[in-house]
């Protein structure tokens, strides 16, 4: 069995946990066009080497982010999603 | 005295029938109907030392969450644990487990005494906090004795020896390939663990753990013997 590290519930099984894509920063709303958003929200890079992608350990529905060599399928590092969202996004209005 | 049986009640256990098969007994504990003893046997306190299964879904329990949830239940002299999957007994004998940063699982003490969780779900909350009701979301069984820990290892990653997983500890994690959240909370001086999982799937958990309790002589227990077991000091 693979093992994982939660950043919140520690070591568990790699069976608890569902991965959820590549992690990609996201574009500005404001200025981006139909087509860069399209990319963003629905292409991956599928690269080799190290990415940093999605995980949610199932058993509390707590989502985090890992570093991982998609070509040793080593994982680097785990960490919680508050590294990089630590501040609020406020959308603006749509002003059409 | 009339005899008391689930449907007298409006709130019921989704293993009632499970109880009614096995000669359940029940009893009145505050405002839930819980098994008091099973068959005629006087055995269960003692079997239950080393290895027993309690239902306890129909005593109260909630749950708050958000960003400030934490903040909010202090301010409401709740004593909160200080770190996520650790739980702390209040001074009238409810448990506070904190899931995470923003998460707060409250349950009542097994006799109901606690108006904890009445008085909280009645209070107005302030933003970013959110109520997160678990009474009919989640059922509540408790699993005690020496060999539990040993029952456990066959069907749970998580190693729940009482050396490695102390009074108070909090695991979420998968129980027969169930999503549970595993809360260690001794009964005097025995071992015992809270299980809490989905609602639907409460049929399901209770026969995994009986089958895997099988081979250790597990036996199901009614609230009777639980509080035979708390009582010892």
């Amino acid at each position: 069995m693979k093992l994982l590290t939660c950043p919140l519930n520690g070591q568990r099984n790699i069976s608890e946990f569902t991965y959820g894509g590549e992690y990609h920063p996201m574009p500005d709303p404001n200025s981006t066009d139909s087509r860069q958003w399209a990319e963003h929200v629905f292409f991956h890079d599928n690269a080799a080497g190290v990415v940093t992608e999605w995980w949610c350990h199932t058993a509390s529905s707590f989502w985090f982010l890992a570093e991982r060599n998609t070509i040793t399928d080593q994982v680097i590092r785990t960490f919680e999603a508050s590294e990089i969202f630590n501040q609020r996004i406020d959308f603006a209005e749509n002003q059409q | 005295m009339t005899e008391l049986t689930p449907d007298q009640t409006a709130r019921r256990s989704p293993l009632y029938r499970r109880h009614q098969a096995l000669n359940a007994q029940f009893e009145m504990v505050g405002d839930a109907l819980l098994v008091s003893r099973y068959g005629n046997t006087s055995m269960e306190p003692r079997l239950a030392i080393s290895l027993g299964l309690a239902d306890l879904s129909t005593l109260p329990r909630t749950g708050f969450k958000g960003p400030e949830a934490p903040h909010w239940a202090a301010s409401q002299a709740v004593q909160l644990p200080e770190q996520p999957n650790t739980a702390v007994t209040q001074a009238d004998g409810s448990l506070v487990a904190k899931l995470s940063h923003q998460e707060l699982l409250i349950v009542s003490d097994v006799e109901a005494d606690s108006s904890l969780i009445t008085r909280l779900n009645q209070q107005d909350l302030p933003a970013q906090t959110y109520s997160l009701p678990r009474a009919d979301s989640h059922c509540w069984l408790a699993v005690t004795g020496l060999l539990a820990p040993e029952m456990f290892s066959k069907i749970c990653g998580v190693d729940l020896r009482t050396h490695k997983f102390a009074q108070g500890q909090i695991a979420q994690t998968s129980v027969a390939k169930i999503n549970t959240v595993i809360v260690r909370h001794d009964l005097g001086t025995t071992p015992c663990f809270y299980v809490f999982s989905d609602v639907a799937s409460t049929e399901f958990l209770w026969d995994c753990l009986l089958d895997a309790m099988e081979e250790h002589q597990g036996v199901t227990i009614g609230v009777a013997a639980i509080r035979s077991l708390a009582a010892v000091e």
